[in-house]
């Protein structure tokens, strides 16, 4: 049974229930965020984590030009190498009528007979090939999927310019290919990149590497040491055009999903919070004013006998029920919500399964920190219960002290009306309780202006990369170095209007402990279609005697324009060159490094070598442009622009990306339920000043300024706080999100605040005209009758 | 200290010596009350009379365990209440003291029933809700919320909520106060069959003198002191009284 105390409890929560459910679903807030994101990382860390078991993903890559089978033996030799498996990956090209650009493809061997080793596949549809077919393939299903190809059609593909007809007898995923890209492109396109299976001895033939392999792959003992593995299997493999092993770390799919899930975690560890702080404070607000018009009942149960304790016990239950309340809903909405997030994960990356997984310590502290905050706001209202002497609480309240809001009061008087005046005074008595009302609009409207902000400044990276770094239209690969002469006989082409060239190189970069594996770009000193830009957005001139690098790479290596860096060059003679960095450009995506051409080349010893080029070229001529490109045998992969914008927004609009959106809505929740809830709160504060203000003659309209007033100068002093909490929330944000695969640049836009500014005031008209049309509806004489 | 009060000695319920409150200090001290000292025998029916602001409702206060006093001596049997602490007070107030305000002072979001529970739930030995309802002749009403009763109606809650812990002693504060005559001689009633037949001792603090003519002992106050104290030989019954 319910005691008597209980049941008051149930018909305060029904009685109070708006408010109650306001403050509950801000908690409710905090701990979906809290848990969804706690389930989103868990699910995803648990799922890789699987998948990469299951289907034994190695973990280190060395690939090579060629190197003979029996090299294999010394690799397993390699202290810390469990197993290792030699594979031929090479790269081609799929015709598809219906595209207009040959597409670029990862062509990756299958042993003939058994099983696979390392990287095994998932084979989703269709069959495994058949002994003996050399034209048939497996094929990546998202690839597949992206174009409607099916087990049984056939697909035409260059390899090692060959042309040749393939059949698809099944279609495959791998934990290896979660998410390509193809070169020149910003983001993962599951249209713009293939991977194809053959079996070994057909890939063999088709690159020329019977009895040898171009890619080693390993599986490491516990123990292993990555460094040391790393350095003597590049030892091993120097001499047959090894261009440096890599640990999974640096395995482009892996990247990429062990970004997204870093991103996920830095976001549980922002968002919920501010929640929880906002809902602590409304709840502080909530049950100070409860307490206030309640005073009578505190004092009368302490005239019965009711300790201060118990008395406190009642309320502190009060708030209790909404903070678990609040944190159930959360847990519940929370766990439908990150699975249905999972899902879209799952489609997204390609798992062929999802295992979703809540850790319970997540409800256990969605629960106990909306508990805990829920408390903290309701312990410093509590502490005057305690105060409360039964017979000072059975006494009305004495009416409030405006008289010490005087000092420059004085002077307002001259200036402003009777119900001006009501209001400043007002506001001017409990500057505490305004400012702290103004700090948890300021909130909700920063965390609006950083929401809003990251999506502006999404869309304006996207422009500035393209209309500012990447002005090409195309950019092409060449499958082998080429000499300069193949940018003539591009330029030759019809429908091409300006060539310029690139050459990318497999580095090591080094500045003491810092090191960061990547490739260094050279291009000409001043080109015109991919260029390096200062954060001004200034072209900046390539020097032959330094090295420029992006802004993220000066942070990871922790260099600065002047000290020399170290470059550990993976290609050719793998020469180390020492240079100074002599300017730092800003990025969008990746951690490039400038050099000009044809200094990287000399210092290569490769003079006039290329490996690919940036196109501009005539739209009215693309068609047979892109005809002739996909004829030309040197070109491994090509990039069109267009695509590549496309893709990268939609990156930018799924998973992680896509949180912006979820954010801005719950933005928009909490600066309504702020305004509102201060709204009501002073509604119901001065139900009875506000009567008496009729019943002597104001009309509906003064009397609504009077409480309206108060509101408005609360949302006003809101902005500026907004603005400071955007700002810093912004750059947080920044902070924790950016990382060397994506920048995000801290430049939010004036339009933001702006924006947020309309969603604040929008909320409070509407919060406004709720309250005056209870205003309206008031009762003159019950509300004087109430005994406050 | 223990604060098991069960065993009473004594016949007198309070005495009080050189009681004395002062409100605020300095300049803006108010003295509500000045030394009073008065004498009450368990079991009887006392009005306290006195204009507003003469220290009737001070010294109610202070012997119900609301307040504290600034000076001097109030004893409840043989136990002093100017020396307990807020605990022994709260504990002093759960077991022996039922009050009845002017404003009934219900629990709005509680029934009839409920708010008398309120009170039985921490009580040691109380009477059942419903009987103590049925006491005050609200037996048909107890469902019903505060707003759906009349003054009379809720102040006779009020009236049941008190008896029904079957308190020692129970304090009135203008408890007809609000009311209309007809209404008023109900409860009056209802709080003399308390005295009478549960032997509780009553005070009650009213305006309105007439109620006196019901009373063991009636006390009259000015100016924060006793200024008489008059012992009614024939009582009248609250039916009799003349408003």
């Amino acid at each position: 049974m319910f005691s008597a105390l209980d049941k008051k409890l149930f018909r305060d929560l029904g009685r109070m229930k708006m408010q109650a459910i306001a403050i509950g679903l801000v908690i409710a807030v905090g701990v979906v965020v809290l848990v969804m994101m706690d389930g989103l990382f868990n699910s995803l860390s648990q799922t890789k984590t699987t998948y990469y078991d299951r289907y034994r993903l190695a973990e280190v890559y060395a690939p090579a030009v060629r190197a003979p089978k029996h090299l294999l033996e010394n690799l397993a030799n390699v202290p810390g190498v469990d197993s290792v498996i030699g594979r031929i990956r090479g790269g081609g090209l799929v015709n598809l009528p219906q595209e207009d650009v040959p597409i670029t493809a990862a062509i990756v061997s299958l042993p003939d007979h058994g099983a696979v080793r390392l990287n095994d596949i998932y084979l989703a549809e269709g069959k495994q090939i058949e002994r003996g077919r050399e034209d048939q393939i497996l094929l990546l299903r998202s690839f597949a999927k992206a174009h409607g190809l099916q087990p049984g059609d056939r697909i035409s593909a260059t390899i090692n310019g060959a042309k040749r007809k393939l059949e698809i007898a099944g279609l495959a995923q791998s934990p290896e290919f979660l998410l390509s890209m193809a070169p020149g492109d910003l983001a993962p396109d599951d249209k713009r990149y293939a991977v194809i299976w053959m079996s070994e001895t057909s890939l063999g033939a088709a690159f020329d590497l019977k009895g040898a392999f171009s890619e080693a792959l390993f599986s490491l003992t516990r123990d292993a040491k990555l460094p040391e593995v790393l350095d003597r299997v590049d030892q091993i493999l120097a001499n047959y055009g090894g261009t440096g092993a890599y640990g999974l770390e640096d395995q482009t799919s892996n990247r990429f999903l062990t970004e997204e899930i870093k991103g996920l975690a830095t976001q549980s560890k922002i968002l919920p919070p501010i929640f929880l702080a906002i809902a602590a404070f409304l709840l502080n607000i909530v049950i100070s004013r409860m307490i206030q018009s309640e005073r009578e009942q505190i004092g009368l149960l302490k005239a019965f006998g009711y300790s201060s304790m118990e008395v406190s016990a009642h309320y502190f239950k009060f708030v209790l029920a909404i903070a678990i309340g609040g944190a159930l809903v959360g847990c519940l909405i929370g766990v439908w919500v990150g699975r249905s997030y999972a899902d879209l994960f799952q489609q997204y990356y390609k798992f062929p399964f999802l295992v979703f997984r809540v850790d319970p310590q997540a409800f256990i502290i969605g629960i106990l920190v909306s508990v805990f905050t829920a408390s903290a706001g309701a312990l410093f209202v509590l502490r005057k219960v305690f105060a409360l002497t039964p017979a000072v609480a059975m006494r009305p309240p004495a009416p409030a002290d405006y008289s010490r809001a005087g000092g420059f009061m004085a002077a307002v008087k001259r200036i402003f009306d009777q119900p001006t005046r009501m209001v400043l005074r007002r506001i001017a008595r409990h500057p505490g309780r305004a400012f702290g009302a103004a700090l948890g609009v300021g909130a909700g409207m920063g965390l609006s202006a950083a929401s809003i902000g990251l999506m502006m400044t999404f869309t304006n990276v996207v422009d500035q990369t393209f209309d500012y770094v990447d002005r090409s239209d195309m950019t092409v690969v060449f499958a082998a170095l080429r000499s300069t002469d193949t940018l003539n006989e591009l330029r030759s082409l019809e429908g091409v209007t300006h060539v310029e060239p690139f050459r990318a190189v497999p580095v090591i970069l080094r500045n003491g402990l810092h090191s960061h594996k990547g490739a260094v770009t050279g291009l000409l000193a001043n080109p015109q279609q991919y260029r390096a830009v200062d954060k001004d957005l200034n072209p900046i001139t390539l020097r032959e005697d330094g090295i420029i690098i992006a802004k993220p790479l000066a942070k990871k290596l922790a260099i600065s324009p002047g000290q020399k860096l170290f470059i550990e060059v993976q290609d050719g003679e793998r020469p180390t060159l020492q240079m100074p960095v002599v300017g730092v450009a800003e990025t969008l995506s990746g951690a490039p490094a400038y050099l000009e051409i044809g200094a990287l080349n000399r210092a290569l010893k490769q003079p006039n070598q290329i490996s690919g080029a940036y196109l501009q070229i005539d739209e009215k001529l693309q068609a047979p442009l892109y005809e002739a490109l996909k004829a030309m045998p040197v070109i491994a992969g090509a990039s069109l622009k267009s695509k590549s914008r496309e893709a990268f927004e939609t990156l930018m609009d799924q998973s992680a990306g896509s949180m912006r959106y979820v954010m801005s809505f719950i933005a928009a929740i909490i600066t309504f339920g702020i305004v509102y809830n201060s709204a009501r709160i002073a509604f119901a504060e001065r139900s009875r000043d506000l009567a008496s203000l009729r019943v002597i003659g104001f009309t509906k309209g003064e009397t609504a300024f009077v409480l309206l007033g108060e509101l408005a100068i609360m949302v006003i002093m809101a902005v500026p706080i907004g603005i400071a909490f955007g700002l810093g929330l912004n750059a947080a944000i920044v902070e924790g999100f950016s990382t060397d695969l994506y920048q995000i640049p801290n430049q939010i836009q004036p339009e933001a605040f702006g924006t947020a500014g309309i969603a604040v005031l929008v909320s409070s008209v509407f919060s406004g005209w709720m309250v005056k049309r209870n205003m309206d509806g008031l009762d003159l004489v019950s509300a004087l009758k109430t005994r406050e | 200290m223990g604060i098991h009060m069960h065993q009473m000695t004594g016949d007198t319920a309070f005495r009080t010596r050189g009681l004395t409150k002062v409100y605020g200090s300095g300049a803006a001290a108010v003295h509500a009350l000045r030394g009073v000292d008065i004498d009450i025998p368990k079991g009887e029916m006392v009005v306290l009379l006195g204009p507003s602001g003469s220290g009737k409702s001070t010294l109610l206060n202070i012997l119900g365990g609301l307040d504290d006093a600034t000076d001097g001596t109030a004893q409840f049997f043989d136990h002093d209440l100017t020396a307990m602490r807020e605990r022994e007070l709260t504990l002093y107030r759960r077991e022996h003291v039922g009050f009845v305000f002017q404003f009934y002072n219900l629990m709005p979001s509680l029934t009839a029933k409920e708010n008398v529970e309120l009170v039985t739930e921490i009580a040691d030995d109380p009477m059942d809700a419903a009987e103590a309802l049925a006491r005050v002749g609200l037996k048909e009403r107890i469902n019903h919320f505060p707003a759906q009763l009349s003054g009379g109606e809720q102040q006779r809650v009020a009236i049941a909520r008190a008896v029904a812990k079957q308190p020692t002693v129970m304090f009135c504060d203008e408890p007809t106060g609000a009311l209309d005559s007809a209404t008023g001689r109900s409860v009056l009633n209802v709080l003399q069959s308390v005295n009478q037949d549960l032997g509780t001792t009553v005070m009650i603090v009213t305006h309105a003198a007439a109620t006196a003519a019901m009373a063991d002992r009636v006390i009259h106050f000015a100016d924060g002191g006793v200024r008489e104290v008059i012992r009614n030989t024939t009582k009248l019954t609250a039916d009799e009284i003349e408003w």
